[in-house]
C-alpha cells in the first residue's frame, strides 16, 4: 500500500464497512512500516478525540421551544384555512349538482310536454278517421276543448301502450291510473251515453270499442277500432 | 433509522397531513434535534440553525407530498431539505462571522460544558472546544458537511452518502480532504497560544 492510499482509506479503516479484510491487513502493515503515516494516524486520532469532545458537548443541543410554538401556530392557521376551503368547495359542488339536477328535470318535463302535444294531434287524427260522421265532430270538439284533452289527460293517452285512447268528458288522468281495458261491440249511438256526439244517421251501426274501465266499473276513456 | 421508526414516521406524517396537530408535533420532536445540530454545526449560528429547522418543517407542513416514502426515509428527506437550506445560507453569507447568540437558558450556541471541573480546567476545555469548532467552521462547505455527518453526527459512510445524495466514494474523498485541512487548521490553532506565550 502506498502513502496516498493510506491517507485516503487508512485513517478511518475501523469505521469504513466497505473495506475488505485484505485491505485492512495492508493498512495495518503500512502503518507499522511507514513512520510518516503512523504519525499522521496518531495526529488524526488526536484531532478525532477533540471532535468527539465537541460532538459530546453539543449532543444535547436542540431547537429552542419557540420554534415548536411557531410551527404549531402555523399548523393550526393553515389547517383551519384548509377546512374553510374544503367546506366552500363542497358547497360549490353541491350547488352545481343541484343546478344540473334542476336543469335535467326541466328538460325532461319539457320533452314530455312536447310528446303530449304530439299525442293530442295523433288522437285527433285517429278519432277523425274512425268516426266518419260523428268522429268529425269529436275531432272538432277536441279542438274546441269540449272533451277533456288537457295536458294531464292526454299524458295518460300518450303513456298508454295501446295508444289512441280519448278520455271521456269529466275524467281526470289520475282517476284511471289502475284502470283495465275492456273490448266491447256496441252500436255507435251508445257513444252518446258517454257524452260523445253521435251522427244520427249512423246511430245503429255496430262498432268495436276499447273501453278503459276504472276501479268503480265506470268507463273512463274510449278507443274506436276499425271493423 | 429502524424500519419501525420509519413506519411510525410515515403514519405520523399521514395523520399530520389530515390536520392532526399532535402527529405533526411528534414528528417535529423526533427529528428537530438532529436537524438543529446539523444546521448549527454547519452554519455556526444558532439563529440560522433555528431558522433552518423552522423552514424545514414549514416545507413538510405545506406540502407533505414532497416526501416520497419509496425514495427513502423521512429523516433522510428532512436532512436533504435542511442541507439545501444550509447551502443556500452559506452561499448567501459566505463570509458571515457567527455571533454568539444566547440560548433561552443563557448558554451559547450549543457548547455547554456539563462536568464539574475546576474553573481553570473548564476554561481550557472551553477554549479547546471553541478551537475545534472554529476549525470545523473554517472548512469549505462540502468538506465540512462530510466531517459534520461522519465525525460529529457519527453517521456511517453509507448514511452520509444517502443524506448528501452522492456515492460513498465521494464522501470518503471529501472526508479525506476535510481531515487533512482540519488537522492542519488544528495544528495552527494549537500553535497560536504557544507562539503568543513565547513572544511575551
Amino acid at each position: 500500500m502506498k502513502c496516498e492510499e493510506f491517507e485516503l482509506i487508512g485513517l478511518d479503516a475501523g469505521r469504513d464497512a466497505s473495506l475488505s479484510e485484505t485491505e485492512r491487513a495492508a493498512i495495518a502493515e503500512h502503518a507499522n512500516s511507514c513512520a510518516r503515516c503512523a504519525a499522521l494516524q496518531s495526529s488524526w486520532q488526536e484531532a478525532r478525540k477533540e471532535l468527539r469532545a465537541l460532538a459530546q458537548e453539543m449532543s444535547e443541543a436542540q431547537a429552542p421551544a419557540r420554534v415548536e410554538m411557531r410551527l404549531r401556530q402555523e399548523f393550526r392557521a393553515q389547517h383551519s384555512t384548509w377546512k374553510g376551503r374544503r367546506t366552500a368547495v363542497a358547497a360549490a359542488w353541491a350547488l352545481a349538482a343541484a343546478a344540473v339536477l334542476i336543469a335535467a328535470m326541466s328538460w325532461i318535463k319539457w320533452r314530455d310536454s312536447q310528446q303530449v302535444a304530439k299525442a293530442i294531434h295523433s288522437n285527433s287524427a285517429t278519432i277523425a278517421s274512425n268516426l266518419p260522421s260523428g268522429g268529425g265532430s269529436v275531432a272538432s270538439n277536441a279542438g274546441t276543448g269540449d272533451f277533456n284533452t288537457e295536458d294531464d289527460s292526454v299524458t295518460l293517452v300518450a303513456g298508454n301502450e295501446s295508444g289512441n285512447f280519448m278520455l271521456l268528458p269529466g275524467v281526470q288522468a289520475a282517476d284511471i291510473d289502475d284502470a283495465e281495458i275492456l273490448r266491447v261491440r256496441m252500436q255507435r249511438g251508445a257513444l252518446g251515453a258517454f257524452g260523445l256526439p253521435v251522427n244520427e244517421d249512423f246511430a245503429n251501426e255496430w262498432i268495436q270499442v276499447d273501453l278503459v274501465v276504472g276501479d268503480d266499473g265506470s268507463p273512463q276513456a274510449v278507443r274506436l277500432l276499425k271493423e | 433509522m429502524r424500519i419501525v421508526d420509519q413506519e411510525k414516521d410515515d403514519v405520523l406524517l399521514r395523520q399530520a397531513a389530515k390536520g392532526d396537530e399532535e402527529a405533526f408535533t411528534s414528528l417535529y420532536r423526533r427529528h428537530q434535534a438532529a436537524l438543529y445540530r446539523f444546521a448549527l454545526r454547519m452554519t455556526g449560528s444558532a439563529w440560522a440553525a433555528e431558522e433552518i429547522v423552522q423552514d424545514v418543517f414549514m416545507t413538510l407542513m405545506r406540502d407533505p407530498r414532497k416526501y416520497d416514502a419509496t425514495r427513502g426515509t423521512l429523516g433522510g428527506f428532512l436532512y436533504g431539505v435542511a442541507r439545501n437550506r444550509v447551502m443556500k445560507h452559506l452561499e448567501r453569507l459566505p463570509r458571515e462571522v457567527p455571533l454568539e447568540v444566547k440560548n433561552e437558558d443563557g448558554t451559547g450556541p450549543g457548547i455547554v460544558l456539563q462536568d464539574a471541573s475546576t474553573p481553570a480546567t473548564l476554561a481550557e476545555k472551553r477554549e479547546r472546544l471553541e478551537r475545534v469548532r472554529a476549525a470545523v467552521l473554517d472548512l469549505p462547505a462540502e468538506f465540512r458537511e462530510a466531517v459534520v455527518l461522519c465525525e460529529l453526527e457519527e453517521m456511517s459512510y453509507e448514511e452520509a452518502a444517502q443524506a448528501v445524495g452522492c456515492p460513498i466514494g465521494t464522501i470518503r474523498s471529501r472526508l479525506h480532504r476535510g481531515r487533512a485541512l482540519l488537522m492542519a487548521r488544528l495544528e495552527i490553532l494549537r500553535d497560536l497560544p504557544r507562539r503568543a506565550t513565547v513572544a511575551k
